[in-house]
């Protein structure tokens, strides 16, 4: 009782929250690395969501393809020498050939599994991805370096803000906005949102769903390599590192809403909210409030806040 | 039962592989370390360190005419790993001392277990003070450094920097909570009229520290002191740079951050004005010994650039080879006794082990990571070696 008293007096007595009343570019920032955190971690939740939107398949190695997007980066950067865009391109292009043979070899025998089924299969590709990733890259710790140009920090006015987490405040909506048009505007897009409806109905069309389902799995899986590989100059490439996000962009698309793509936009936004500014007011709790929301989400809302109820959708 | 025997199998296929085999009178020394996962990158090296110094202690005539078998084991970085495999290996092979451990948490494991069985326990990684304090044992040796020392370094190099008020981002588990513990009381010590300032934890593991970069930035500290290791230390300063931390704040910080491993991986991405300690150097011959030392580790490791980590596990198995010749025997009870107040010499200078908290007087070197002509990665300079001492040692 005693530590307990002691913790809460420590967190109430912490200059963070005073800082953020008293000083409006540290209250700035904190909005900046809220949007930041939240755009970059949109890009891997994004994939996420879009497989389980058409394949109902809850991906749990699409973190295990973040990892291996930020280790590609390291591989052409660090090791080739190559310039970090060609390393991010080559993520992206790096998944989407391994989500074709994890698709077509493993995942296609699944759709009629029930959950569990799949559930277990994506984790076992999480621990036989970890191994090989140890097995090519080995257990060091690797640093990629920032962008040529995008090692600084640009004059906003209020402050000085990193260039990189700017960029990645414009390349979230970006995708976001890439992604809603291709599913509202083209044939293609069309097509994927029929089979989120009724798979039946568009194979009797004519229409090749599997190959829509392949489709859709080598775009999600390619964001999330291209999401590990612009995470690669912050976040270490390093054994391990797929836990972490993947747990982050759960929380993303629950709060969201499943499959929907505004709801992980919002979704992820709103946890870097909650994250930074939670981390400001009460430091020892920075996981705290967000999963505090994911619960009041399920219990509420449990479709997410930009979701469907999955009843009555058929 | 098809996959019993596969299992079975698997175990007897992994196990035996690590010892060579043992004649009647060979003396069996175990070692733990992380040799898969996370860990290896410390492990793997360090068990190079280990075999480098049976094979020297053997080729010098082993131990009062026996020769030295090396019994391995992989401790996963596990606590709980690491005392089954000690119990294993005492039980099942017999070994006389077990020298090792990597990480506070398996340190402790594996000293319980020396204390239950009476057999000795060196342990050469673990840092957390309480192994020679509140869980010492009549069978605990450490030649690792600990927190303590490693804080009251840390607090003069403050000192030095002319610096007063100070504050502190560390990792919310053990190690971070002692050297903290540490730090601070080596400021009361050599910064009297010091201020502490904003103190902050991260979470083992975390990959996101803006909040707590710029809730530092925010604060009017000169120094901020950390115990970020590894790859929190390259995530954070990785974050930290663009918001031109390094150049506001000047970081002093444990965790052998200044080891070739950090300096080497980072490269130019190494941030400026970090002080920071590493147990040894490739290219520093503190003593002459360190030459033939890194001569003979460069040709085992196929690189010139060496990493730390096999010093340290060399010199747990110099200790006890000593200290057993020195007793003329291998019984436990009379290694101890030849361990308390035993003096050696290593790569990294003279070692004696304190007879009463049964911890070797082990410093670390200690500098600002600098630039060099002409080097891809960042060099500590100058270098200065901080000697353990604490009052009342």
């Amino acid at each position: 009782m005693d530590s307990l008293l002691e913790f809460i007096r420590v967190d109430i007595g912490n200059p963070g929250l005073a800082m953020l009343v008293g000083n409006p570019s540290f209250a700035f920032i904190q909005l900046m690395n809220s949007v930041s955190m939240g755009m970059y971690l949109f890009t891997i939740a994004a994939g996420l969501s879009l497989i389980f939107g058409v394949l109902k398949v809850i991906n749990f190695a699409h973190g295990a393809f973040y990892m291996f997007g930020a280790y590609i980066v390291y591989s052409v950067t660090q090791q080739l020498e190559l310039n970090f865009w060609l390393g991010v391109l080559a993520a992206g292009i790096g998944l989407a050939a391994l989500a074709i043979v994890i698709e077509r070899g493993l995942f296609q025998f699944l759709y009629d599994k029930e959950h569990l089924m799949q559930l277990l299969l994506t984790f076992a590709v999480v621990l036989i991805l970890g191994d090989l990733a140890k097995v090519i890259w080995g257990t060091d710790q690797y640093s990629v370096s920032y962008p040529d140009g995008m090692d600084g920090a640009l004059n906003l006015g209020v402050t000085y803000y990193p260039t990189y987490r700017l960029f990645l405040c414009i390349v979230g909506p970006a995708i976001a906005i890439g992604l809603w048009l291709f599913v509202a505007k083209t044939r293609w897009g069309r097509m994927t949102r029929a089979a989120t409806q009724d798979r039946e109905m568009l194979a009797a069309l004519g229409i090749n769903v599997p190959m829509i389902y392949t489709g859709v799995f080598i775009a999600g899986s390619a964001l999330a390599g291209i999401g590990g590989a612009l995470a690669s100059p912050f976040n270490s490439p390093t054994p391990g590192m797929d836990a972490t996000v993947i747990v982050d962009c759960f929380v993303i698309v629950i709060i969201g809403g499943l499959g929907s793509l505004w709801g992980s936009f919002f979704g992820a936004l709103i946890y870097g909210l909650v994250y930074n500014f939670g981390s400001v007011i009460v430091p020892n709790w920075q996981d705290v409030f967000a999963f505090l929301l994911l619960m009041a989400v399920l219990l509420v809302r449990p479709w997410g806040l930009f979701g469907r109820p999955e009843a009555g959708g058929h | 039962m098809k996959s019993a025997h596969y299992m079975a199998g698997l175990a007897a296929l992994t196990l035996p592989l690590l010892a060579t085999a043992a004649g009647a009178a060979d003396i069996k020394v175990g070692a733990i370390y992380p040799i898969t996962g996370g860990g290896a990158v410390y492990g793997v090296p360090a068990m190079e360190g280990h075999r480098m110094a049976i094979e020297e202690v053997n080729a010098a005539g082993g131990i009062n005419g026996s020769m030295l078998v090396s019994v391995e084991r992989d401790s996963k970085l596990n606590p709980a790993e690491a005392a089954a495999a000690a119990k294993e290996m005492i039980t099942k092979d017999g070994v006389n001392v077990i020298i090792g451990g990597l990480s506070s948490a398996v340190g402790l494991a594996i000293s319980e277990v020396a204390r239950q069985e009476k057999v000795i326990y060196i342990a050469t990684i673990p840092k957390t003070i309480q192994l020679t304090t509140t869980k010492l044992h009549d069978y605990v040796f450490r030649t690792a450094s600990h927190t303590d020392f490693e804080g009251d370094a840390m607090a003069q190099i403050v000192k030095q920097l002319g610096a007063k008020k100070v504050c502190q981002i560390d990792l919310d588990y053990a190690y971070g909570h002692d050297l903290r513990a540490g730090v601070l009381k080596g400021l009361k010590k050599h910064v009297p009229d010091h201020e502490i300032g904003l103190q902050v934890y991260a979470k083992l593991g975390s990959t996101d520290y803006n909040v707590l970069i710029t809730q530092l930035l925010g604060s009017d500290c000169e120094v901020v002191t950390s115990s970020l290791w590894g790859s929190h230390f390259v995530n954070f300063a990785q974050q930290a740079k663009p918001f031109g931390f390094f150049n506001q704040k000047k970081y002093v910080t444990g965790g052998e951050i200044a080891s070739h491993e950090i300096a080497g991986k980072m490269g130019k991405d190494y941030p400026d004005n970090v002080w920071s300690n590493t147990y040894e150097l490739w290219y520093d011959d503190f003593v002459p010994m360190h030459k033939t030392f890194h001569e003979a580790l460069t040709k085992r490791l196929g690189t010139n650039e060496t990493p730390m980590w096999p010093a340290l596990a060399w010199v747990g198995v110099k200790f006890y080879a000593t200290a057993a010749n020195k007793a003329g025997s291998i019984d436990s009870d009379k290694v101890a006794g030849a361990l308390k107040g035993l003096s050696i010499e290593t790569p990294m200078g003279k070692r004696t082990i304190n007879p009463k908290d049964h911890q070797a007087d082990t410093g670390q070197f200690w500098g600002p990571m600098v630039k060099k002509d002409g080097a891809s990665y960042r060099v500590m300079n100058p270098v200065t070696y901080i000697p353990a001492k604490l009052d009342g040692m």
